[in-house]
This record gives structure tokens, sequence and C-alpha cells, in this order.
């Protein structure tokens, strides 16, 4: 059902293009273009929303809050370290 | 329904393997993690939907004169602009170890390295992205050490059939109801879907979707190539893509499998019916 040409010959290069667009790795004057089409094409509009969500719902659950010690353990190792191991400036 | 990992084909032997980690073996030793150039200033987003953060400690850095600083000067800078990042470099550390008590390891052997080489980070430059690639280069050195053996390779078997698969799959017209069913998913299938793809693919879509990092900077942090790092994510992201929409069918979103309440699905379902008839039938 994806027979949108516009943004590549195949659905490979469709997407990769939908995925430049949302990598922020496009000049202006494709981004423009791009952005145009999406709003016209609601094939490319689709692939568009549906990568938005993959990347949302990543960002969402892999922020994790680290364990309550492992902080202190940190500050705890650094202080271990002796002065002399710390390179003076 | 299958799933990715189920089905995957016997290795091919002959297959070149393009992992690219072994790059990464040169940099064990703190001096060449500490260069500031590998972690240069955030560059922007072009459609400014995903904008990095930005470093909120940054100014306060750059006034720092380390040349005159003492080691409990710098002990105290230290503490003050690199231990804010423990969560981040933890959750980055369970994408690579993908168990708590090893990612707890890893953070705290990476913070270890990083304070040894404080005074090799440039002021002013992105610290967050300095402590990340510190971070995987200590995994990458306790893997090796440990195992011996190169990382995931048969990741490219995975990923070449996994495009081909690509190609029939998003000509279903089931896109839209896609989308729907992808956005209820359970947040620990993302997360499994994720663990699920191989690692170099995993953590640049992790740098790129959690950080928000731009192609230069995962660059930086995983120390490939640009061309390398667009490579990962994009076939990365397709991995991601067929994996979460075949949890999606497994639970009964998106097929006919699904609760005909829900109108979305039902539309889908007629839409696809010309030409994505062959997987909805594989679900029942």
């Amino acid at each position: 059902m994806s027979d949108c040409q516009s943004l590549g010959d195949c659905e490979d290069s469709r997407i990769s293009r939908i995925y430049e667009y949302l990598d922020g790795a496009l000049s202006c004057d494709d981004l423009a273009e791009i952005k145009e089409h999406l709003d016209t094409c609601p094939e490319c509009a689709q692939e568009h929303d549906l990568e938005c969500v993959i990347r949302s719902a990543v960002k969402r659950t892999c922020k994790e809050a680290a364990p309550d010690n492992l902080k202190a353990t940190i500050l705890e190792r650094i202080h271990n370290i002796k002065a002399a191991d710390v390179p003076a400036g | 329904m299958e799933t990715l990992l189920a089905t995957r084909p016997p290795a091919v032997g002959t297959w070149p393997v393009t992992v690219d980690w072994s790059l990464m073996n040169t940099t064990e030793h703190a001096d060449s993690l500490a260069t500031g150039d590998s972690a240069g200033p955030q560059t922007g987003k072009g459609n400014g939907t995903s904008a990095p953060d930005p470093d909120p400690k940054s100014s306060p850095e750059a006034v720092v004169d380390v040349s005159t600083e003492s080691a409990e000067e710098r002990r105290v800078r230290f503490e003050r602009d690199a231990m804010q990042y423990v969560d981040q470099l933890y959750s980055a550390a369970m994408r690579m170890a993908r168990n708590p008590s090893d990612a707890e390891d890893l953070v705290q052997e990476a913070y270890t390295k990083a304070f040894s080489a404080f005074h090799q980070y440039r002021p002013g430059t992105n610290l967050k992205a300095w402590l990340y690639r510190i971070l995987t280069n200590t995994y990458i050195n306790l893997y090796r050490k440990r195992q011996r053996e190169p990382l995931q390779s048969n990741s490219d078997q995975v990923e070449d059939w996994q495009l081909a698969r690509s190609e029939s799959h998003t000509s279903s017209g089931l896109r839209s109801a896609e989308t729907e069913a992808l956005d209820h998913l359970p947040d620990s299938d993302v997360k499994d879907a994720l663990q699920s793809i191989p690692e170099e693919f995993r953590l640049a879509v992790y740098f790129a979707d959690v950080e928000g990092y731009a192609y230069k900077e995962i660059s930086d942090v995983m120390n490939t190539p640009i061309g390398t790092v667009m490579s990962r994510l994009h076939r990365g992201r397709k991995m991601m893509r067929e994996l979460l929409a075949d949890y999606a069918k497994e639970r009964g979103f998106g097929g006919p499998a699904a609760s005909s309440n829900d109108p979305a699905v039902e539309t889908a379902t007629l839409a696809g019916a010309g030409t994505g008839s062959k997987n909805q039938e594989s679900k029942k």
C-alpha cells in the first residue's frame, strides 16, 4: 500500500529519508521539502508517526534510575583513590 | 507469531563481520579517552523535534583553570559536575550489561576511570558524552577480558535477514493501526525489543533516542565512523519496528485477534484485507 515514491524509489530509501528527517540530519532545503511532503502524503505521514511513537517509547522506557546506593558507592571508591594517584594539574 | 530471534537463520561462516568494536579496544587507557574533542559541543537538531538537553553545568565548568587546580579542588569539581549523570550512565549500562548487577559494576568502574582521567577532560566540552565514551570503552574492555571473543558476531546475519523481511512487512497497509498498536505496548515490550537487537545497533538507538544525540555525537561516544553510526541506527530502527510489530500482534493489537471494539484496529483490518492477509492469518 505504501507506493509513494516521492522520498525514494523503494520502501527502504523512503523510510531512510524519514529517519534522517527525524534525526535532524538533513539540510534546510531537504528538511523543508520533506516537511512539505509529509503535510500532503498520508502514507509517509503515517511512517513518520510510527517512527515518532517508537522513538518516544524507547526514550520513555529506557530512562532508569540507578539503585540508591550506587552514587554513594562511587563516591566512596573515588575517595579511596589516593591523591597521589591523581596527577596534579 | 514468530519472533525475530526465534527464527534466526543459521550463521553463515563466510559472511564478513563488520562489527568494528575492535576500534574501541585501542582506547583502554584513560589518556586516549580524555581528549575534549571526543565530546564536542552538541550540534543542533535541524527540525527541533528532539534537541539534546543542554548541559546545565557547562557554564561553571568553563571558567575552571585546570592547570592550577589542586587534587582536592578537582575532586570537588568532579563530584559537582560528573556525579549528576549517574542515572543516565546506569541506564546506558543496562543496555550494555543487561542486568542490574553488572550494570552497577560497569558504572562504578567507568566513574573510577573518569575520576582518574578527569585532569584530561577539557572543561566546557560535553562532560556527559565524555563519560559515556569512558563507559562504552570500559564495557568493551571488561567484556573482552571476560569473553575473549568478538561481540555479536552474528549480527550481520540477523540484520540482513531482517531487512529482507522488512520489505514485505511494511507494505501491509496496516501502518496507521500499527502506530496505534505500538503506542499501547507495555514498557516491558519496548525494553525487551531493544535488548533483543544486536548491541552495536542497540547502543546507537539508545544514544539517539534517549539522549537525543546527533550522528556525530554517537560517532564520538562509540568511537565509530559516522557512516557506520548511520547504518547501525537505520538497521536498528528497522529491527525495532519489526519486533514491536510482532509483539503487538502477539498481544492481539492490530490484527484479527484484536478486540473488534477498537475502531482503529477494525478499520485497519479492512484496509489491509487486500495485501496483508498473509500476515493476519498467521496469528490465531
